[in-house]
């Protein structure tokens, strides 16, 4: 499928927006929330996106930002990037590890150090830091006390 | 000799206690009975502690030690053997250091993988804090004497992390450092020197004990 017509076709999900074609077999869509996990769920088994290659997190200060690379392994080597805003007193969104089992390690890493709380994942804790570090370190407001005392 | 220098286990003695020790006897048989009650550790620590009195109350061991010390400082010198430990891009150099380019092993220093064999440890780049229980195990697991090189800048005082959140700002914060060897990252000549220098050090401060305690 091209990815203009594909990226239309996706357009047409509840909740989307923005949706435009990055580069030639690059798409790029923004979703909301509260639709993503149909969307997640119809990019799975719909569009056959078998690979969630990262999800990673942004600190934008007003509120947070997730945001998701998929892929199809294959011929067509499409690729698709999914926006998700989240609001910052509440940075919870559903879970995808049971749609990709590969999502796992990338959502305990963004709870990790960007303290994005995602619902339903089987094993929520903390995958590069000890277990009783206090905060969330990628967050701009997080403050490193200790050191800046010291120095 | 004086009473107070000979050493023992306390636990033993009290095992023993039915016996009134003789401040003249230079080793304490266990009766009789008491053979077979000790465990295996309390075997050896008990051998242990009656060649090392022996030694020392008859003075053999102050003589052996004039001959030995030479001899274990020697060995000590020309195989220091480090852990075979890589952390981040120093490893890379201390790869190169035992290449062909610069041989490290003409020195005597070859890497072996159990911490039981080796008597350095390389910290070769920044701990962080979920590694620094792990690196203070393998230090501990590595058998006396033992010597510790700081390698690079991240190893000495958390390098360019030295306000991350979680690097540990130097190694010298929960294990003893014998040589800091500056550089980021270190060059392998650098690392070469710096097993000379702790060469040098075993040379001066190694005493290399005959029954060593």
């Amino acid at each position: 499928m091209e990815t203009g017509k594909f990226i239309q076709q996706l357009g047409k999900h509840k909740g989307t927006s923005n949706s435009s074609a990055l580069r030639s077999n690059v798409g790029c869509i923004s979703v909301t929330r509260e639709a993503s996990p149909a969307f997640f769920t119809a990019l799975k088994e719909d569009y056959a996106f078998d690979h969630c290659s990262l999800i990673s997190a942004v600190d934008n200060q007003s509120g947070f930002e997730l945001v998701y690379h998929f892929s199809i392994i294959g011929e067509s080597g499409q690729m698709l990037e999914v926006h998700v805003d989240l609001p910052r007193d509440t940075p919870t969104i559903d879970s995808i590890t049971h749609l990709w089992g590969g999502a796992d390690w990338h959502e305990r890493e963004a709870y990790d150090l960007m303290g994005i709380y995602f619902i339903g994942h089987p094993d929520l804790k903390r995958v590069l830091l000890p277990d009783g570090f206090a905060g969330h370190p990628l967050r701009k407001d997080y403050v490193y006390e200790i050191h800046e005392e010291e120095w | 000799m004086s009473r107070q220098q000979v050493r023992g286990n306390p636990g033993m003695r009290r095992g023993l206690g039915s016996r009134t020790s003789n401040p003249t006897t230079m080793m304490e048989d266990p009766p009789s009975g008491d053979w077979l009650t000790l465990r295996s550790d309390q075997f050896l620590k008990w051998v242990d502690d009656a060649v090392y009195n022996i030694a020392e109350q008859t003075g053999i061991r102050d003589v052996v030690n004039r001959v030995t010390r030479p001899i274990f400082n020697w060995a000590l010198r020309y195989s220091p053997w480090p852990l075979h430990f890589g952390i981040m891009c120093c490893a890379l150099e201390m790869g190169a250091a035992g290449g062909p380019d610069h041989d490290s092993e003409r020195m005597g220093v070859v890497y072996r993988s159990s911490p039981r064999q080796c008597d350095i440890l390389i910290v070769n780049g920044p701990v962080c804090e979920k590694l620094r229980p792990k690196l203070k195990t393998l230090y501990e697991q590595m058998a006396d004497p033992k010597w510790v090189i700081a390698m690079g800048e991240c190893a000495i005082g958390g390098g360019p992390y030295w306000d991350s959140y979680s690097v540990v700002a130097g190694a010298d914060t929960f294990i003893p450092v014998d040589v800091y060897i500056p550089g980021c990252p270190v060059r392998p000549e650098a690392l070469m020197h710096g097993f000379l220098t702790l060469q040098k050090k075993i040379r001066e401060q190694e005493p290399g004990y005959f029954l060593r305690r």
